[in-house]
């Protein structure tokens, strides 16, 4: 952590431009007259919502599903829905099978727990590196095999219904470069990742980062489908810097 | 900053619109983006979508009227979460932090992803002159530095260009032989940039928002290169205006509706990516340095002036030029800079001063399309009126637009519409004037059919009318029929 003390200072002092925009506003240094509703609830508060969601999500979860399948779809992923572990699994394989990845590159999350990938891919001939840093497996090692994958595979932080997307947070065991830099990735997800809205995501997060006593994560990333561009006569290409092929398997 | 030709815009519209290549592509624009947003609009609801549109205004109206309070939180939550944060007054001093950044890192190559804001900042050549690689990774922004070009729409910044362009471009600059399939072009932008993105020292990223609260810059991309230059080197430098904060990042969630179905009409894009400060200790990956550079650069301009401040709600989404009447037969090159279309009209004017984009205010016929579409509804065509009367009464003559002959016109019209009895003399007048027109057979101005009036005798009624026609005047004025009983059949 940089404190303040340490932090360079370049450009125009804070002070003096803070001033500059109080002059343009015309107006001396007040806070705004009217406290900002989403900046003054308690975390009490935020926890009394928060069960809220989860109470909703439980009730609805089988509608809940089918909307993320049907937005997820919508979005340009690859939707399956596997009633089990072993449908799954077998899914991943025929994946696996129909692209020309000779190595598969997998993050450490929970998930792979309770659905074990990495000895059906190993029985089809395909090298599986999970990201797991040790002596020989260093930062720019990992990094050279994410590169030389053709398949990337993670859990979900969170899945949302409203848009279709898959929701990654930082944690010791997943670099976010597994979802981006193969040319193939296979996201799973359980019913317990589902989130309906937007609105629940960012409550969430809100939550855990005045929990976590201000800690937000390096980073939060949404993925809704392959990588896409359409700057050449608007004509959509998949599979640009991102994957060219995306599935999501909802377990359940 | 990039070089200003704001004051061609009458020679560059011109042009333009001769083009027919550039016609076809403005045509795929309207037809793809605009048609799209319409169908988001349609799912939601016009009603939900109304109600979005007003909270995510209100939101940016109360941001900007305390952008102090919330760029001072910021600054606090940047720190906290180890990251830098920088205040940048003008072009030249944004670059500066950037090349201090690079000098003192020992940065070799920089990957882009898309920003506008380093567009209007001119930093590419001041990175280059330093000797620092420097590579646009959008593929639309790849291409037009390829080109050496400039972005021509908000979103779409190759948007001028054809596949054969592009495939000239390549065989040109890449050495490849020429293939106009565009999933080639996009699969060789990709190889090329690849290597770049793995051995880039510095990633330079734009920013969509900026949340106060958490400290955390949010980009909406679609290609992946975002997520690659914000994750991949060892150092991430984010540079915006510094209207993009927003308070909590609960706002996010009304925002990530509204842009990208305003933008491409997408429910949501590829990748919405969300940075708060370095990488820390048991991350996989990340940057080891975060740094934000918020830039002025005129924008305090447009905070001081209540008519226009809210030009600073614009989140940039381009809905405006896709749906622009203007935009669509010049395109964005002839508006001379960065900013084009409706909100660049106003932005631009204000950002390189209304003596050199004196002419930009008129371009808009103010049917009032752009703030229909505004997914803040930013009422531009009220500030393209606000600008045009600075122009007008400025007391600069190299400001001021309308020649003496037009403002003594103006006056008298002013005069004349606001005396009932000058108006019905005139009317009057007119009438005989009209009348008399057919005596005189050698000089017509109106049309055959008697119905317009094509070609005014005099200036400046002859200048304004090469362009329009004027409706002749009726044998019985509203006034006249009104004072009858206003019936139909006298008319």
């Amino acid at each position: 952590m940089t404190t303040p003390e340490s932090s360079e200072l370049l450009g125009t002092p804070k002070a003096e431009f803070l001033r500059s925009v109080r002059q343009a506003l015309g107006r001396g240094d007040v806070p705004p007259a009217e406290p900002y509703p989403r900046l003054t609830d308690t975390v009490l508060e935020m926890e009394e919502q928060s069960s809220q969601i989860r109470k909703r999500l439980e009730e609805n979860l089988p509608a809940l599903l089918d909307k993320l399948a049907e937005m997820a779809a919508l979005g340009g992923w690859n939707v399956h829905r596997a009633s089990g572990v072993e449908e799954a699994i077998g899914y991943i394989e025929s994946v696996a099978r129909d692209s020309e990845a000779t190595n598969v590159v997998r993050s450490a999350q929970d998930v792979f727990d309770s659905v074990p990938v990495d000895a059906a891919l190993a029985n089809m001939g395909l090298k599986v590196t999970t990201v797991e840093r040790d002596e020989t497996n260093t930062r720019e090692a990992l990094r050279e095999e994410i590169r030389q994958s053709g398949i990337g595979i993670t859990g979900a932080d969170y899945a949302l219904a409203e848009t279709g997307s898959l929701v990654v947070l930082p944690r010791q065991g997943l670099s976010r470069l597994v979802s981006l830099v193969p040319p193939v990735h296979i996201a799973l997800v359980r019913p317990e990742d589902i989130l309906e809205s937007l609105d629940d995501l960012f409550l969430l997060r809100r939550l855990e980062y005045h929990q976590r006593g201000g800690e937000m994560g390096s980073y939060l990333n949404f993925i809704t489908g392959p990588s896409r561009t359409a700057d050449i006569e608007m004509t959509i290409v998949e599979g640009v810097h991102g994957p060219k092929e995306v599935h999501m398997v909802i377990l359940g | 900053m990039p070089e200003i030709k704001t004051q061609e815009f009458s020679s560059a519209s011109a042009a333009a619109i001769s083009d027919p290549k550039l016609r076809r592509a403005l045509d795929r624009v309207a037809s793809g983006f605009e048609v799209a947003r319409l169908a988001r609009v349609a799912d939601a609801t016009p009603e939900v979508w109304d109600t979005w549109r007003q909270e995510a205004r209100d939101i940016k109206a109360h941001t900007i009227e305390h952008l102090d309070y919330y760029l001072d939180l910021l600054y606090t939550n940047i720190i906290a979460a180890g990251g830098h944060l920088h205040f940048a007054k003008d072009a030249d001093q944004a670059n500066e932090i950037v090349a201090h950044i690079a000098r003192t890192r020992n940065v070799k190559i920089a990957t882009k992803s898309k920003s506008m804001v380093s567009e209007e900042l001119g930093l590419n050549p001041v990175l280059e002159a330093m000797g620092v690689e420097v590579w646009e990774t959008d593929l639309g922004e790849y291409i037009i530095q390829l080109a050496e070009e400039t972005p021509s729409h908000l979103v779409a910044p190759a948007l001028h260009k054809s596949k054969e362009d592009v495939a000239e471009l390549f065989t040109e600059k890449l050495g490849i032989p020429y293939d106009e399939d565009i999933y080639h072009m996009a699969a060789t932008a990709r190889e090329v940039l690849r290597d770049k993105f793995m051995e880039a020292d510095l990633g330079i990223s734009g920013a969509n928002f900026v949340v106060a609260e958490t400290g955390t810059l949010v980009i909406i991309t679609n290609e992946g290169n975002g997520r690659l230059c914000t994750s991949a080197p060892r150092i991430h430098i984010g540079i915006t205006g510094m209207e993009k904060v927003i308070p909590s990042m609960q706002d996010l969630s009304i925002f990530l509706r509204i842009l990208p179905q305003s933008a491409t009409g997408q429910r949501i894009t590829s990748y919405v990516s969300m940075t708060t400060g370095p990488r820390r200790s048991d991350d996989e990956d990340g940057p080891e340095e975060f740094h934000l550079i918020l830039v002025d650069n005129g924008r305090s301009k447009m905070l001081a002036d209540p008519t226009l401040r809210e030009a600073l709600y614009c989140i940039r989404c381009g809905a405006c030029l896709n749906i622009c009447p203007i935009y669509a037969r010049i395109g964005g090159h002839a508006y001379g800079w960065v900013y084009p279309g409706p909100i660049g009209a106003v932005v631009s004017s204000m950002l390189v001063g209304l003596k050199q984009a004196s002419e930009l205010p008129q371009a808009s016929s103010l049917c009032g399309a752009c703030r229909e579409v505004c997914p803040i509804n930013i009422n531009i065509p009220r500030m393209l009126l606000n600008l045009r009367k600075k122009t007008a009464e400025s007391p600069d003559p190299d400001v001021r637009s309308a020649p003496a002959s037009e403002r003594l016109f103006a006056r008298a019209y002013a005069r004349l519409m606001s005396s009932p009895g000058l108006l019905r003399m005139a009317a009057r007048l007119g009438r005989i004037l009209q009348k008399a027109e057919h005596l005189m057979p050698f000089f017509s101005p109106l049309t055959k059919d008697g119905k317009w009036i094509r070609s005014a005798p005099l200036p400046p009624l002859s200048k304004w009318n090469k362009a329009r026609d004027l409706p002749t005047l009726p044998k019985q004025t509203f006034h006249e029929l009104w004072e009858k009983g206003l019936s139909r059949d006298d008319s």
